[in-house]
């Protein structure tokens, strides 16, 4: 198949066109919130909420004998939510730290999911097939009203997200001085951790519980490599988030034996490994090329040992650098 | 005629707890307007969380704070707050202007964006801590004095009646202290209150006009040449102090602008405190 | 009971002590994260492992897996090295795309064999009993007995071999390295036991009960003791006291052997959770309200310590005006005045003063000079 029928397809076939959407808003709305989540260290939250979605699909399901996209997805987002919160519990009131909390959190919710699933499977009711793909996502599977709901729901989350857009990131940078001004940060905080449940679960269908998160931070740390600003940041990485989702969607679709998810994350982590290498001023090739020139240049014996002990730029005064760090 | 000068900052009887601890028992103290006033005592002393409190970060468990004789809460317009420089990842993706802009987000209330009126206000507050060039800088590539300048620009933006700093000398080079220095000298000039939450006891009477020594408790309060003594010193940090006695010899040997009476000791950083860069 | 869940349980009681004991160390050192990265890329050595030797019982797949663990460690530890992106966020990129790649490849060209996606992550212990160990045409018992039985031997005698060093490169890396303890050789052991450890359960337990086996009893006993020793042992007691539960729930319930397992798991340390002496919920709460009456006695004895000298000693230390101070409820602030009175430490005058007594000044000065 070449690209010329490929886009031909795009545009003719249903249910492709129905996958390509799908795939791009929640690549999208999974990027545009991944770039804060990543900003605010949550990318080990987001696979734990992501995990721990599977039983609170699999009890929607149970509850309603329903596979509306809108039940499932509110079932999602309740256990992604009393996972967050049980995470938050734990550290909050016991020594056990963040790391064993959500390992704790991930895999007891994800291991009840499995349970709720497996005895799922073994009801003669009919309607259950097709829940299992949660696991690893099936983009093929995506009907008309899952894409509305997505659409729906990560738009809803966008405006919110480009609404609060200085709240967010003051929560992000500098909580405590953004508290001084008057703002609720902790009620701030609720929000935002709200708009990454949502994103996370409306990509679930596709991608499945157990990659989803990869689709959160993969296009986010993508990329930070090309630009210093939140906001050509936070775009940029809808625009890889929606670049993986479709490649990995259309592929995952028109290719046997491949299943979205994985096939998403192999396209974003591809996407990240390029812009590591690549980025301009960050890129490891364009800095390491970079340092080969200066070494050449002399340089002030205590600035650069400045800089292999702290890794910091030297005091002011100095050239200015080009990069965020001098590859150690 | 002399007028009672007004009390920018009252603090009574605040106690302050973090998790089943007292941090900070009964203390008192209150900060006239127009003064340079450096916060000091030994670490967990809980200077931090003496300003985190007044701010409103931290709920106290008892006692209250009054800013102008109102609650904090109704003055947030009068004070401008810079945190410590660790406090935050300075490889945020942001730059200098913009950081300095978040200082006028309280003024601008909820969802409305900074616009061109903003942006001159964050630049000339840039210009005064001598910043301006570095402006369109992404703050990952700043220097530790210029980051620190930066905080401070941000508060200067706040054009607040009142300031409140947080160890702003930790880990600068000399240039910036000197230059933040001048300015704080400046806002007093100008009748602005500034709180400093200081680590080095070397640069007290040099730098301040009052002082107040808390160790859990507000042990004393008041102008440096009162208050800032080898006696208080020693009952704020138990003992764990040296001191160099040279009469008629100023501290550090440079002429200070503010009086220091002989026979102050020059006191160097009390042993158990981190030095200038530790932290 | 036939003799099937007897292996079965047998079989799990073992698995969940072998997972326990290095999860206690991973608990220690902050890496519990680790446990679900290594779980998934096991998978990409086992199936390069079975694309190379084609045989799914061999031993290579075990060490290949192992092997692929470690890899996912020092990847994610070079990527973090770089400085451009974060360790958490490193952690979260290296292993999904080396799933990805495993599960890709087994679907495209394994799909005919018994690794099926599934089963990776949930393993199916019911069926370890038919999966006989042969030797010599003697019949020895379930495979997953002898492996993981062997595992937990090797971690056993690892950790005991290596206690001290272990122990000391967990609470101080600095003081192991001066001692020449090579804290960053332990780290690599430890992560390729761990590894070794999630290959051998993967068969019967699946991937992600192993992370639950590794964590949740670990983090129970965390509450439970202070000791390294004791909590080592505790692990594994709780360990298998989960196995033993969640196949009893999942008997009664007709239900995944290995998510009732990691269910059992989970409920046991939200049982601890609560009911822990010292540590639980329940305790500290309890413990918190009765601290509460003192704190605010102790707040009122230095309050008035502090002013009974002063010209104010007057206007404040008196009842009326000491709940405006201090801001407290009036109701409260009688109530802890009585406590106060109770104590001996304040003695209220006619005159509606309050005085500190000796004992109250006593108690006001111990402690604010600690």
């Amino acid at each position: 198949m070449n690209v010329s029928s490929l886009i031909t397809m795009l545009f003719t076939d249903y249910t492709l066109r129905t996958v390509a959407l799908g795939a791009a808003v929640l690549g999208i709305v999974s990027g545009a919130l991944g770039s804060f989540a990543l900003l605010r260290r949550q990318s080990l939250l987001g696979d734990a909420i992501s995990h721990a979605a599977l039983p609170g699909v699999v009890l929607a399901f149970l509850l309603t004998r329903s596979k509306a996209p809108l039940v499932l997805v509110a079932g999602a987002m309740i256990a992604g939510w009393l996972a967050t919160l049980l995470f938050m519990a734990i550290i909050r009131s016991t020594r056990i730290k963040e790391d064993s909390a959500l390992a704790f959190v991930l895999s007891t919710f994800f291991g009840l999911g499995l349970a709720l699933l497996t005895f799922t499977q073994r009801l003669p009711d009919s309607r259950q097939a097709g829940l299992e793909h949660f696991l690893f996502g099936q983009a093929a599977a995506l009907m008309v009203e899952d894409v509305l709901t997505m659409s729906l729901l990560g738009g809803l989350a966008l405006i919110l997200l480009g609404v609060f857009w200085k709240e967010f990131k003051l929560l992000s940078f500098d909580r405590d001085f953004g508290a001084s001004l008057g703002f609720p940060m902790a009620a701030l905080d609720v929000l935002l951790t709200t708009l990454l449940v949502t994103a996370i679960v409306i990509g679930l269908q596709a991608v499945g519980v157990v990659l989803m998160s990869a689709l959160i931070i993969a296009p986010a740390a993508a990329a930070r490599q090309w630009t210093d600003r939140l906001g050509v940041m936070t775009a940029l990485s809808a625009l890889f988030g929606a670049l993986s989702g479709l490649s990995g969607a259309l592929i995952s679709s028109l290719v046997p034996g491949f299943s979205t998810g994985p096939t998403v994350v192999l396209c974003a982590s591809a996407l990240v490994l390029f812009s590591l290498l690549l980025a301009p001023n960050r890129g490891l090739i364009w800095n390491g090329l970079r340092q080969r020139r200066s070494r050449l240049k002399l340089q002030a014996p205590e600035s650069s040992v400045l800089k292999i002990s702290t890794g910091l730029p030297g005091p002011a005064g100095g050239e200015a650098q080009g990069g965020g760090y001098e590859h150690l | 005629m002399q007028v009672k000068p007004t009390t920018a900052v009252e603090v009574n009887d605040l106690t302050v707890a973090y998790r089943d601890q007292a941090v900070l028992w009964d203390v008192d103290l209150t900060i006239p307007e127009g003064s340079l006033t450096a916060i000091v005592g030994p670490n967990g002393a809980g200077k931090s969380t003496l300003l985190k409190t007044i701010l409103g970060l931290l709920k106290p468990a008892a006692g209250h704070v009054l800013i102008y004789g109102k609650p904090y809460t109704q003055q947030r317009r009068l004070v401008g707050y810079v945190p410590q420089r660790g406090s935050v990842d300075w490889d945020f993706p942001t730059t200098v202007e913009d950081v300095v802009m978040m200082g006028l987000y309280g003024r601008l209330g909820w969802i409305r964006r900074p616009g061109r009126r903003e942006r001159k206000l964050a630049l000339k507050a840039l210009e005064k801590v001598g910043m301006l060039e570095y402006a369109g800088r992404q703050i990952s590539q700043l220097s530790g004095g210029q980051q620190q300048r930066v905080f401070l620009a941000r508060a200067l933006a706040q054009d607040a009646r009142i300031y409140f700093m947080d160890e702003p000398f930790q880990g600068v080079d000399a240039t910036t202290e000197r230059a933040i220095v001048a300015l704080l000298h400046g806002l007093r000039q100008s009748g602005k209150t500034v709180v400093v939450v200081h680590h080095d006891l070397q640069t007290v009477p040099e730098y301040f006009d009052r002082v107040t020594l808390l160790n859990v408790q507000c042990i004393a309060s008041g102008p440096v040449a009162e208050v800032f003594n080898e006696e208080n010193l020693r009952r704020t940090y138990g003992g764990r102090i040296a001191f160099f006695h040279q009469p008629g010899f100023s501290a550090n040997g440079k002429g200070g602008e503010l009086p220091v009476p002989a026979g102050v000791p020059a006191v160097p950083a009390a042993a158990g405190e981190n030095g200038r860069n530790g932290r | 009971m036939s003799i099937f869940d007897i292996e079965i349980v047998l079989i799990a009681v073992v698995t969940a002590a072998a997972c326990a004991l290095p999860g206690v160390f991973l608990v220690l050192r902050r890496n519990a994260m680790i446990s679900d990265a290594i779980s998934h890329t096991v998978l990409l050595g086992i199936v390069l492992g079975f694309f190379l030797v084609q045989d799914l019982s061999s031993p290579w797949l075990i060490i290949g897996a192992a092997a692929t663990g470690v890899l996912t460690v020092s990847l994610t530890s070079l990527l973090e090295r770089t400085r451009l992106v974060k360790e958490d966020a490193a952690t979260g990129l290296v292993f999904p795309a080396l799933f990805s790649i495993a599960v890709i490849l087994i679907t495209r060209y394994a799909g005919n064999v018994h690794l099926d996606t599934d089963a990776v992550l949930v393993g199916e212990i019911a069926f370890a009993p038919f999966d006989r160990f042969i030797l010599g045409g003697l019949d020895l018992g379930p495979r997953g007995l002898w492996v993981m039985g062997v595992i937990l031997l090797v971690n056993l005698a690892f950790i005991t071999l290596f206690y001290k060093e272990l122990k000391i490169s967990t609470f101080d890396a600095g003081l192991a390295a001066a001692l020449g303890f090579a804290p960053g050789l332990i780290h690599y052991a430890l992560m390729a036991l761990v590894s070794i450890t999630v290959v051998g359960a993967f068969d019967i337990v699946g991937s992600i009960l192993v992370v639950a086996l590794m964590v949740a009893p670990a983090i129970t006993a965390y509450l439970l003791t202070d000791r390294l020793a004791v909590m080592l042992a505790l692990s594994v007691a709780i360990g298998a006291l989960s196995a033993l539960l969640g196949y009893a729930l999942a008997v009664l319930l007709d239900a995944s052997i290995a998510g009732s397992m990691a269910a059992a798991a989970g409920i046991l340390f939200g049982l601890v959770l609560l009911f822990a002496p010292e540590r639980g919920l329940l305790a500290a709460a309890r413990r918190r309200r009765l601290q509460r009456w003192e704190f605010a006695q102790t707040m009122l004895a230095i309050h008035l310590m502090n002013h009974e000298d002063s010209p104010q000693g007057d206007v404040e230390n008196r009842v009326d005006h000491l709940h405006e101070h201090l801001r407290w409820d009036p109701d409260f602030t009688e109530r802890v005045l009585q406590r106060a009175e109770n104590h001996a430490w304040v003695a209220r005058r006619p005159s509606g003063r309050l005085e500190l007594t000796e004992e109250g000044r006593r108690h006001a000065k111990k402690v604010v000079t600690t």
